[in-house]
């Protein structure tokens, strides 16, 4: 029940969304006709037995009912996890995934590695202390490069940290309270 | 196309800053209904073959179910993806209400020219709920959205306002970069629209 709560609440995520469609490869258990999702194929169809790189959202319903079997996608290879084992803080994780966990996540209870996991959750332990410490001493500008290796669920986290960090010194040195609604965007430049 | 366009629709609200809008994006909206549309003529050709067939369309699993039934998941994609952007957008309509002005042409103009006629509506019809619930409580609940300090702020005008605005306590002119010493409560929404600034010396 509460499985069907929390898919529920996902549904207008927008990053629910966008991370369904990154693209798994699968093997197809079962011929369909009519689609053209197969571009190697021949005939509008994508034969049993056939391997296709389709959308996760896709992919995760057909499995569902036995139509295809899903396998790890190219950016948990071993060449990732090598790097992750070597310097889990500054790998390049956004070039390989920007969704990196969510879709790891996603992917954890439908493939047969088990490895997943703790692929995961050693790399943002490495790399979360890592960003949390650039924010206290980095100045935002020389952290740039460092800034575009993070995935997009670590963009999130250092951009709450810094937003945090800087109401605190705010709070501490005094300042203007009320200031113009965030939600209208950056002031324009005066027109004259 | 499975699923396509809905993800492209999605992709450009996302490409905006967050929590504010762009235009909304027709082209792509519509494209992504005629997409939903070429799938489901192609589930419903796969479905009449199968009864041709004399397959029981309901349990039968062939080649022809399994196409069908991706068209039917990519449909079903596409439905979300629209809900999911119109969804978003209202959220933040709803937000600009809360933080902006709960009339419509207290919006800047660049912000009103993103809306659709409907947003409009919606937003309309929101401040309408929103004020008839403030007035039955008897609290104006869109004020003090940071906790108060003192009851006297200096502000300066940056924009200039229409002559006589009534104040609580007065009515003055005011004159672009000139500096007042106003009520909190009464600079407040000038404040939100950027109309007025804060200063703290």
């Amino acid at each position: 029940m509460s499985e069907i709560c929390q898919r529920k609440s996902k549904y207008y995520d927008i990053d629910d969304i966008l991370v369904e469609e990154e693209y798994v490869p699968v093997l197809f258990h079962k011929t369909a006709n009519g689609v053209t999702i197969d571009p190697s194929a021949e005939t509008n169809c994508a034969e049993q037995g056939s391997k296709v790189e389709v959308p996760f959202w896709l992919a995760h319903e057909l499995q569902l009912r036995q139509a295809v079997s899903i396998n790890l996608p190219a950016c948990f290879d071993q060449k990732t996890r090598l790097q992750v084992q070597a310097d889990a803080a500054y790998v390049d994780l956004r070039s390989r995934c920007p969704y990196f966990y969510e879709f790891g996540c996603k992917l954890e209870p439908l493939v047969t590695d088990r490895t997943l996991g703790i692929l995961l959750s050693t790399a943002f332990k490495i790399r979360y202390k890592e960003a949390l410490t650039k924010v206290y001493t980095a100045a935002h500008i020389t952290a740039s490069k460092y800034l575009s290796f993070l995935t997009k669920e670590e963009t999130n986290l250092y951009e709450a940290a810094h937003l945090s960090s800087t109401a605190f010194k705010k709070w501490k040195t005094g300042g203007r309270r009320l200031e113009r609604a965030s939600i209208l965007g950056r002031k324009r430049k005066d027109s004259n | 196309m499975y699923g396509r366009k809905g993800y492209q629709l999605l992709k450009d609200f996302a490409s905006g800053e967050k929590g504010q809008l762009k235009p909304f994006n027709s082209k792509l909206f519509d494209e992504t209904i005629e997409e939903c549309d070429q799938n489901h003529h192609l589930m419903q050709s796969l479905m009449r073959k199968m009864q041709q067939e004399d397959l029981d369309v309901q349990n039968s699993r062939n080649a022809d179910h399994y196409g069908a039934l991706i068209h039917h998941l990519s449909l079903m994609r596409n439905k979300r993806c629209l809900m999911a952007y119109v969804y978003n957008r209202a959220e933040i309509v709803r937000d600009l209400a809360w933080r902006v002005g709960l009339e419509l042409l207290d919006l800047p103009s660049e912000i009103q020219e993103k809306l659709t006629s409907l947003e409009k509506e919606y937003f309309k019809n929101h401040s309408v709920t929103l004020k008839s619930y403030m007035g039955k409580v008897g609290i104006e609940l869109n004020v003090d959205m940071v906790p108060p300090k003192d009851p006297y702020i200096k502000v300066r005008i940056l924009d200039d306002i229409d002559e006589g605005i009534v104040l609580s306590d007065k009515t003055t002119n005011f004159a672009r970069h000139s500096m007042h010493f106003l009520k909190r409560t009464d600079a407040e929404p000038y404040i939100a629209r950027g109309q007025m600034e804060e200063l703290t010396d």
